[in-house]
């Protein structure tokens, strides 16, 4: 079986190279996909005027989703994707370098599998996104797009 | 049970009428008693002197008949007496006592024995006269009158009724004067009691008493009126300053929240905007260190080496700072809880982190504190750490903690065998920033003994340090005792 492929929506470029680099690291056969901001990811997701929408979503192992975005945030994201029976069901990690206990309430409430602050210590970081590449990419199972249209 | 038959109970009109009522009747009733004596008296007397004059008419005129023995002039002299109601008998009685007429004026009845002592004068309803009848200077025989006394009676009845109906009459003027007369006196004050009255229960300071006339009465409801534009005044000012105090604070309030949001914000943005570039830093110093590793020499590797510490360095006061700022502002949530326990588990963990020397730790068991427990971690966590910390270098590590309660305050006291450190700089040691140490002697941001100390005064409670140098060092935390719930 094929590595299911991971979505990165970061919009610093350092922590995108880093990250790139550490799932990498765990999972070399994964392909990455990296985007900008919160309106790339919704426009990838869900298509936009110059833009087919992602056909192959349940080739997604897992969406990393930062959760301080640039024009449209994570938070905002993930509501849009959870508020879409196309891709309601996508496993959504939100990934954030503040400890805000107000936000991660507000991740889970708006249906985020996981919530992950990044560690300050890049060692740590390394590893949190090996762990991640690991469990998301190899361990954990997402249905077949097109049984998630029939049922 | 009120009690309010008692005098003091009773309400000033009704004192008011009874001690005019009581006054006036008791005069009444003396006046009239003195007058119905004195009329008594003198109404006897003048009976008394009406009948010795009958007396001593009919004994001149009945002399003669008296030595001639002479009944039918007796008789006809004596029947002149039946006109005068009032005698009862009139005996005639010769000079050896034997009776010669007499006269009865309702039935028939015998006239007494002179011989024998008659009581005289006033006595049993009737009034008893002997006269001697004389002749030339020589008794012929006496005369004995008795008169009965119910004109009298009848005449005192008469001077009692009218007496006692001018009395009753006074009485009723003096009701009417007394009515009069509250109506001037106690209507005013009732008014004035009753406006303190209601002044003290509604508060209503605008309610003035009526003010009639000039006399003592009025001045005194203008003085209290006086009064209580003097209350109503300070009244308003109070109420005033209140409501100025009350916008000043509700200003202040919300300046302070909106300080309180631009820290959020601003604590948000430092967690996360300054972590971004700073694990940049250390990840990309990574990178370098195994991916070009090869290209570096031993000078490169320091450089590297360094940077990479100072980024940790610098993390941890950026962490450092946002628990300090966090514990300033989140609110309180006060509980009951174990200290202990918790000074246990901060101690495992301690254990499990730093490097394994002898430790020997020594916490009072069964101390319970009431109090924001996150952020009393907080404050235990540090003064544990730095007791971890500055008895690193020993060769065997003795912490002891314990506590002691007086009066309202309990006293928690963390004792280390570090290396202590100098009173002189003691008031440094909880201003954030300042360090006692060097950082190649013993690592650290300077922050946490300022955020243990914020988290104690937050608790209404003070933090206080003593050492001597080489010696180890004492922390004591001195929180207010709380009931549980508060």
């Amino acid at each position: 079986m094929d590595e299911y492929s991971i979505l990165v929506v970061e919009d610093n470029p350092d922590d995108q190279v880093l990250t790139v680099r550490a799932l990498k690291k765990a999972s070399r056969k994964s392909q990455v996909i990296v985007l900008e901001d919160g309106q790339e990811a919704l426009d990838f997701l869900f298509g936009s005027d110059t833009q087919e929408p992602c056909k192959q979503l349940d080739q997604l192992g897992v969406i990393l989703l930062d959760v301080k975005l640039p024009r449209v945030n994570g938070l905002e994201v993930l509501k849009k994707i959870r508020a879409s029976t196309r891709t309601d069901w996508l496993p959504v990690v939100m990934i954030t370098s503040s400890d805000e206990p107000a936000e991660l309430v507000e991740a889970y409430r708006l249906g985020a599998n996981s919530y992950v602050t990044k560690s300050i210590d890049y060692r740590e970081f390394e590893e949190q996104m090996a762990v991640l590449a690991r469990y998301w990419l190899k361990v954990n199972k997402v249905p077949k797009a097109d049984s998630v249209r029939t049922l | 049970m009120t009690r309010h038959w008692q005098w003091r109970y009773w309400p000033l009109k009704a004192k008011l009428l009874f001690l005019t009522l009581s006054t006036s009747t008791l005069g009444i009733v003396l006046v009239c008693a003195s007058l119905i004596v004195v009329e008594n008296k003198s109404y006897q007397r003048q009976l008394e002197s009406e009948l010795h004059v009958i007396a001593g008419i009919l004994a001149e005129q009945s002399a003669a008949a008296l030595v001639f023995e002479d009944n039918n002039q007796l008789t006809s002299i004596l029947s002149s007496l039946r006109r005068i109601e009032t005698i009862r008998q009139v005996c005639v009685f010769d000079a050896s006592g034997g009776v010669m007429s007499a006269l009865n004026s309702e039935r028939e009845e015998s006239c007494p024995d002179i011989n024998y002592a008659q009581p005289m004068g006033f006595s049993d309803n009737y009034y008893r006269l002997l006269q001697p009848v004389t002749l030339d200077d020589e008794t012929v025989g006496h005369l004995y009158l008795i008169s009965d006394l119910k004109a009298l009676r009848a005449h005192i009845q008469t001077f009692i009724f009218i007496a006692l109906s001018i009395g009753a009459l006074i009485q009723l003027g003096l009701v009417f004067v007394a009515l009069k007369l509250q109506r001037v006196v106690s209507e005013p004050i009732l008014a004035l009691s009753g406006t303190a009255e209601r002044i003290a229960q509604e508060h209503d300071y605008s309610i003035r008493a009526p003010v009639s006339g000039q006399d003592e009465l009025g001045r005194l409801g203008s003085t209290f009126n006086d009064m209580i534009e003097t209350i109503q005044q300070q009244n308003r000012r109070i109420l005033e300053s209140r409501d100025s105090l009350e916008r000043i604070v509700e200003n202040r309030t919300s300046q302070l929240s909106l300080a309180n949001k631009e820290l959020e914000a601003f604590s948000y943005s430092v967690s996360h905007d300054l972590r971004q570039p700073l694990r940049a830093i250390e990840g990309f110093g990574q990178a370098l260190e195994e991916d070009c590793e090869g290209q570096l020499n031993d000078t490169g590797k320091d450089y590297l080496r360094r940077i990479r510490a100072a980024s940790v360095r610098m993390g941890n006061l950026i962490d450092g700072l946002l628990v300090l700022s966090r514990v300033s502002r989140q609110p309180l949530e006060n509980q009951r809880f174990n200290l202990s326990d918790m000074l246990q588990e901060i101690t495992e963990e301690l254990n499990d982190i730093h490097s394994p020397l002898p430790t020997d730790v020594c916490i009072q068991s069964d101390v319970w504190l009431v109090g924001d427990d996150r952020m009393l971690r907080i404050a235990f966590q540090n003064l544990l750490e730095n007791a971890w910390k500055y008895s690193a270098k020993e060769e065997k590590r003795v912490i002891d903690v314990s506590a002691t309660s007086e009066a309202n305050y309990i006293t928690i006291a963390v004792k280390d065998n570090g290396v202590g450190f100098d009173m002189r700089y003691v008031s440094k040691l909880f201003v954030a920033f300042n360090r006692l140490h060097a950082p190649s002697e013993f690592s650290g941001t300077g922050i946490g003994l300022a955020t243990v100390s914020r988290v104690i005064r937050r608790h209404s409670g003070d933090i206080f340090a003593t050492s001597d140098v080489g010696a180890g060092a004492t922390f004591y935390v001195k929180l207010p005792i709380l009931p549980d719930g508060h």
